[in-house]
């Protein structure tokens, strides 16, 4: 990662909110190829979708609605799976309340609506068989539906599992319809299941429900979102639409079932690949022309607005034209023309143009031949944004404008999607026949938590703002700094002069601070990571307490070569600047400010503290994020604190071959850091509590019973005959409810510190939401905590205090940040170690923050 | 019906071998089934039977260490003097496995060497991929974009696969007799053998190699040398270094000339480099520059005109009383007292022969030294100073003797 991208991720931990509109899977700024990808793969990875991609092409329409259920039967059985864990009922001390108490209550809008049904709602279960067995799911759909026994019910079907509202008479019912060709089909409806309103499949079923409302009110699905394109938002200087939209779900919260909306944006491009083509033939001329094509669409997504899917461009095939024929599932050849002809009623203009390909997914444990799909230039829409795009400062402007909604924005769309439900017949039809009720928005009472005081050296400081305190600390000591003797800077010719002026600044604000900066050796090199490199293994001894360099491009190799081999090969701690930050002559002294702090605690020093009730405390951060060259290299990040202030470290990153996000290595970890521990304070800590960050749908069940089980075995060995108490803690930056406070009319974002501990919150777990970061513009996002083993028995208001408290300690930021900060240091390491370093950092930095 | 011939597993024979044993030993067993709770015990631990010699049933995945005997390296000279050969071969990603063609060779490194010479020799092309499969361009692409960046298509460096294959085996094999054993990491080796077998079948030479894995080598050297084996972690973290990345003469001339660390030569000669630096040290070898790129260290004693050190703090202390300073004058101060650089010390004009001193520059410094003929001698003083690990205080000291 380049000093700037490193820059940018401060800033991002400092309020992930201002620069995230949607959910992460309608992340309406795709920011790199990369990112895009998923995006597409997420809409063609499932079972069905990738049929209807090929349908596409073989000619093969599939537009009913009940196709809709196994769709997306496979990723929705991931987010399902947690639901039937219940950790609530073994933890003795919260079985009866989860509630706090302490703190001033505030009212909070949500974002989730009430769904009314009758008490005594039910959901059948049947399975169809056909005799003889047909194999094409959408004539069996087909003849189910065309029976009047059926046609008047709600019903869900995925051409094997039929689900109605209403019981039918029999237990089994025999069907016989008679396809065209004349034959009959005998069909037996056999009833397997009645399902209460709280079971897993039932949920799964009204998900379904609400997405084939949502076509009906003429919105299309793209990935697991609804946008509508009818109303496109158009930023006509950049050649860019907006699609607005939805992400939805329907669940089981506290008491009820809730639904529940998010606002979401996809990112078009309005110019069509042939006109990318052809402007780009403009440009290089024809002789690098493929060449040149090749470069800059491959690995691109397009959209084809005549049925609203993702593809990604896996190739191009310059030797097949739209006048060349294929052959569709039937055996019949016919010409693409023909085909988009007959099926979309598109005419293709352009005969000569090459075609794009696709590679599909393939189906589950599936080992034929990968599919390719043929799609033409002239139909398919950029999507998303390039690299060039996103650097480019003006149009991320235009797009932000577009996207950061307002809470009050927000409120505006959420009312109208309501409305547009209420109102829209087809979509209040579908509603009443399965016997739901659309019901009214959710508002909920939460609790502000009291705003913490910062603990400087020989003073406490209460910060005007917990956002921001960098001023109110400006003219206090830090806690603790190692002074700086002998170091390094190592800069290129042309960045010498801003070199020293730089240094001058920085010991002027690090004398202020407390921190102890003495000259350094300057060591001039030539612009190139070699350079930089050699003169590193050159200059550097065991004396040696910190390198700087300053960088002259943010170009990643530079980066990535002095980390890599001053992390593992050499420890020592580094600093990367990049020479342009410090060109900035204006901001100086707050860059020399957060610098100096970064080194301080480079060097093992602390800045802050908070007050911790708690004695002999320790709490640890894991965190673990895939390897970016190698994909089957998972990182696990995990931090522990050293102390029971909660201001000293102790570092350690684990690279593991498995494909799955669940560490192995947690029981090497914490005999580590208890040994750290012991040695410090000569006694074994009295609590662990455990922040575990990046987990995804589904896992949950994973944690309870391989991770858990690791760090209290570990617990247990260390500690024979005290007793050691353990909590784990399950956090989650991205969650579905979304919180506004009611004020002079208007809704605004709650203050800091507000808890949300009921009705958002789910009746079989111990959670709560904590909104721990200002969002200066559009909507701030709580972060979820899910308490999933807890020993410590401590009170619930106490558990979430003390977790606000923990937000305030990541040095990197003078303020409070969104995760408990060892989970924040966890995903730096994580971070480091999977961008750049891709090997395990030597142990001899585990006492410094050497991530930061 | 169950088709009882299948329970004919292995586990059957196991206990029917153990039958007779256990007859000795007075046990009551007529057949199988009555030997079987006997024998689970035995089943679980690995048995050496003369059927089970080592080696003869060795999974090929597996690869044990080498057996030095084998390689008739009996003591230290013999060992010091046996040849290996360190192989990759790059590819543009690796397809899904059910493709037909998992790999896509690229590029192929490979040197001769022996702890006593170091590296003899390398070989290194670059081999045409052949047509990339329809669908998986932008795979192949981005793979070779995020480590060795060969382009895919129009590059006009590769070579015809059998030709490359044929280079290869002339410079591991150029006299009759015996094949040489052919070594690379353990994590590459299934990507080396799939390019090798494939670039066989491309070309139609016939030659299977024994590939063998570096880590097995190390232990093996490591048991010969001192009868104990070293730990897996160890190894990985002696041959997986940083510090050799950018080495001059270590790249191709292609990634060198482009600046990319990812180099199927580069990854041989850091074996080779690595093994020289810890193992061959222990042999009480003198590393040559055929072990290690010592080239890189040799030439940073003698200070280049791009790079200097600048050291502050010595300055500072040399300034105060200082009356020979007028020799740190510079050409460029001009441009550079505009600088707004606040309260920083070295601004303070300094009288001299030229008003306008401004700097630290040792640049300069040397740029007047070797300009005056008379300060010639100072200049070497000077130039030990620069020495990479002089501690401060003698830096001071040899310094001040140039005023």
């Amino acid at each position: 990662m380049s000093g700037r991208a490193r820059v940018k991720a401060r800033g991002i931990a400092r309020s992930p909110s201002a620069t995230e509109v949607g959910r992460t899977q309608a992340s309406p700024l795709p920011r790199s190829v990369d990112l895009s990808n998923n995006e597409a793969s997420s809409s063609n990875g499932f079972l069905g979708t990738s049929r209807i991609s090929t349908n596409d092409i073989y000619g093969i329409s599939s537009g009913d609605a009940g196709s809709t259920f196994m769709e997306r039967g496979v990723k929705n059985k991931q987010d399902f799976m947690d639901l039937s864990i219940c950790t609530r009922e073994k933890l003795a001390h919260v079985r009866n309340c989860k509630t706090g108490s302490s703190g001033i209550p505030v009212k909070l809008v949500t974002n989730l609506f009430n769904l009314d049904f009758p008490q005594d709602w039910q959901l059948y279960q049947y399975h169809v068989t056909y005799i003889p067995d047909l194999a094409s799911r959408r004539l069996r759909i087909a003849l189910l539906y065309s029976h009047s026994e059926l046609s008047n019910k709600a019903k869900a079907f995925d051409g094997a599992i039929l689900f109605l509202s209403q019981k039918l008479e029999e237990k089994v019912t025999e069907l016989s319809s008679e396809t065209q060709r004349g034959e009959t089909i005998k069909m037996t409806i056999t009833l397997k299941r009645e399902l209460p309103s709280s079971s897993p499949v039932c949920i799964q079923v009204f998900n379904i429900i609400f997405r084939k409302i949502l076509k009906k009110l003429s919105m299309y699905q793209i990935g697991r979102n609804f946008y509508n394109p009818s109303e496109p938002m158009e930023i006509p200087q950049h050649k860019l639409s907006l699609w607005p939209g939805f992400a939805i779900s329907v669940s089981y919260f506290e008491r009820k079932l809730l639904f529940s909306a998010d606002v979401s944006y996809k990112v078009l491009r309005n110019e069509t690949v042939l006109e990318f083509m052809t402007a780009l033939c403009q440009r290089t001329g024809l002789s690098c022309f493929t060449q040149m094509c090749e470069k800059q669409l491959i690995g691109l997504i397009v959209l084809t607005r005549y049925n609203n899917r993702t593809y990604s461009i896996d190739d191009i095939d310059w030797s097949v034209k739209p006048t060349h024929t294929f052959q569709k599932r039937d055996g019949t050849e016919i010409t693409y023309v023909d085909y988009y002809k007959q099926q979309y009623d598109i005419t293709v203009s352009d005969l000569n143009q090459p075609m794009l390909v696709s590679l599909l997914k393939r189906k589950r444990n599936d080992n034929s031949e990968a599919r390719l799909a043929h799609l033409i230039p002239e139909l398919c829409f950029l999507t998303g944004l390039t690299g060039q795009a996103t650097s480019d400062f003006q149009l991320m402007k235009a797009v932000a404008e577009k996207t950061r909604l307002s809470p009050s924005g927000r409120q505006q769309r959420l009312a109208r999607l309501v409305d547009d439900i209420q109102r829209n017949t087809n979509a209040r039809f579908e509603l009443e026949t399965w016997g739901l009720h659309f019901g009214s928005q959710i508002s909920l009472t939460g609790r502000i938590v009291p705003s913490e005081k910062i603990l400087m050296q020989d003073h406490i400081c209460q910060p005007v703002s917990a956002a921001d305190w960098s001023k109110d600390i400006r003219t206090c000591k830090i806690l603790n700094a190692q002074s700086l003797n002998t170091w390094l800077i190592l800069c290129s010719d042309r960045t010498e002069h801003v070199a020293e002026s730089f240094l001058n600044c920085l010991r002027r604000v690090a004398g202020s601070m407390g921190f102890n900066v003495d000259y350094p050796k300057i060591i001039k090199v030539q612009e190139n990571p070699a350079a930089f490199v050699r003169a590193i293994q050159q200059y550097v001894d065991p004396d040696i307490q910190l390198v700087m360099c300053i960088l002259p491009s943010n170009q990643k190799t530079y980066y990535d070569s002095i980390k890599k081999y001053l992390s593992s090969d050499c420890p020592v701690p580094s600093q990367c600047v990049l020479a342009r930050t410090l060109n900035k002559q204006g901001m100086m002294m707050s860059i020399a400010t957060k610098i100096a702090m970064q080194m301080t605690c480079k060097l093992g020093g602390e800045l802050w503290a908070v007050e911790i009730p708690l004695k002999s405390l320790m709490v640890v951060g894991i965190d673990v994020c895939k390897d970016a060259l190698s994909k089957d290299v998972m990182v696990v990040g995990c931090v522990a604190s050293v102390n029971p202030g909660i201001t000293r470290w102790f570092s350690r990153c684990i690279l593991q071959r498995t494909m799955t996000d669940v560490a192995d290595c947690l029981k090497v970890f914490m005999t580590g850091a208890l040994n750290k521990w012991y040695k410090y304070n000569h006694d074994l800590p009295a609590r662990i509590i455990v922040y575990r960050a990046g987990v995804g749908d589904g896992q949950l069940k994973t944690l309870i019973e391989y991770e858990v089980p690791q760090l209290l075995s570990s617990v247990a060995e260390s500690s024979s005959n005290t007793s050691l108490r353990l909590s784990v803690i399950v956090v989650r930056k991205k969650c579905m409810p979304r919180f506004f406070t009611e004020m002079n009319c208007t809704v605004q974002n709650p203050p800091l510190g507000t808890v949300v501990d009921s009705e958002a919150t789910r009746n079989e777990w111990y959670d709560f939401y904590l909104i721990s970061q200002v969002a200066c513009r559009g909507t701030v996002s709580p972060t979820y905590y899910n308490v999933i083993y807890d020993d410590n028995g401590l009170k619930p208001d106490h558990m979430q205090r003390l977790t606000f408290k923990l937000c305030h300690l990541y040095y990197n930021w003078p303020g409070i940040v969104s995760v408990p900060a060892p989970c924040q240091y966890a995903h730096k390491l994580t971070f480091l170690v999977a961008q750049s370093i891709h090997k395990e950092p030597s142990l001899e930095l585990a006492n410094h923050l050497f991530y930061l | 019906m169950p088709n009882r011939k299948a329970s004919r597993n292995a586990y059957y024979f196991f206990v029917q071998e153990k039958i007779p044993e256990l007859r000795r030993r007075g046990l009551p067993v007529a057949r199988v089934a009555d030997a079987i709770p006997y024998c689970s015990a035995d089943w679980a631990k690995p048995v050496f039977t003369p059927l089970r010699r080592p080696g003869m049933l060795v999974p090929k995945q597996n690869v044990s260490p080498p057996d030095m005997s084998t390689l008739s390296l009996k003591g230290d000279q013999a060992l010091l003097g046996g040849i290996f050969y360190f192989l990759n071969i790059f590819s543009h990603g690796e397809l899904p496995p059910h493709c037909e063609q998992r790999f896509l060779p690229c590029e192929i490194g490979c040197v001769k060497y022996s702890l006593q010479e170091g590296i003899m020799a390398d070989f290194h092309s670059f081999i045409n991929p052949g047509k990339i499969p329809r669908g998986f361009r932008f795979h192949c692409q981005a793979a070779s974009d995020s480590s060795h960046k060969i382009p895919i298509s129009n590059f006009e460096r590769g070579h015809n696969q059998a030709t490359v294959l044929q280079n290869l085996y002339r410079f591991i094999h150029p006299n009759p007799g015996n094949w040489p054993p052919i070594y690379c990491k353990s994590d590459d080796r299934t990507r080396v053998n799939w390019c090798l077998k494939h670039m066989a079948k491309a070309s139609e030479i016939r030659q299977d190699l024994q590939l063998l894995t570096v880590e097995d080598l190390v232990v093996g050297i490591y048991q010969q040398k001192f009868l104990k084996e070293p730990s897996k972690t160890w190894i990985r973290s002696l041959l997986d270094v940083a510090m050799w990345d950018y080495s001059s003469n270590t790249r191709c001339k292609w990634h060198e000339e482009n600046d990319i660390l990812f180099c199927a030569l580069a990854v041989c000669k850091k074996i080779a480099y690595c093994i020289s630096n810890s193992l061959a040290t222990l042999f009480g070898i003198q590393l040559t520059e055929a072990h290690v790129p010592l080239q890189d260290y040799e030439a940073s004693n003698s200070v280049t005109p791009k790079m200097v050190v600048l050291d502050a703090g010595r300055y500072q202390k040399l300034r105060v009383g200082s009356s020979g300073f007028s020799h740190f004058n510079s050409s460029n101060q001009e441009q550079r007292s505009n600088t707004p650089i606040g309260d920083y010390p070295s601004r303070a004009k300094i009288s001299g022969q030229n008003s306008s001193v401004r700097g630290r520059g040792i640049t300069r410094l040397l740029e007047s030294i070797s300009n005056s003929s008379s300060n010639i001698h100072k200049f070497a003083n000077c130039d030990t100073s620069l020495s990479p690990y002089m501690s401060q205080k003698d830096g001071y000291k040899s310094f001040s003797s140039l005023s």
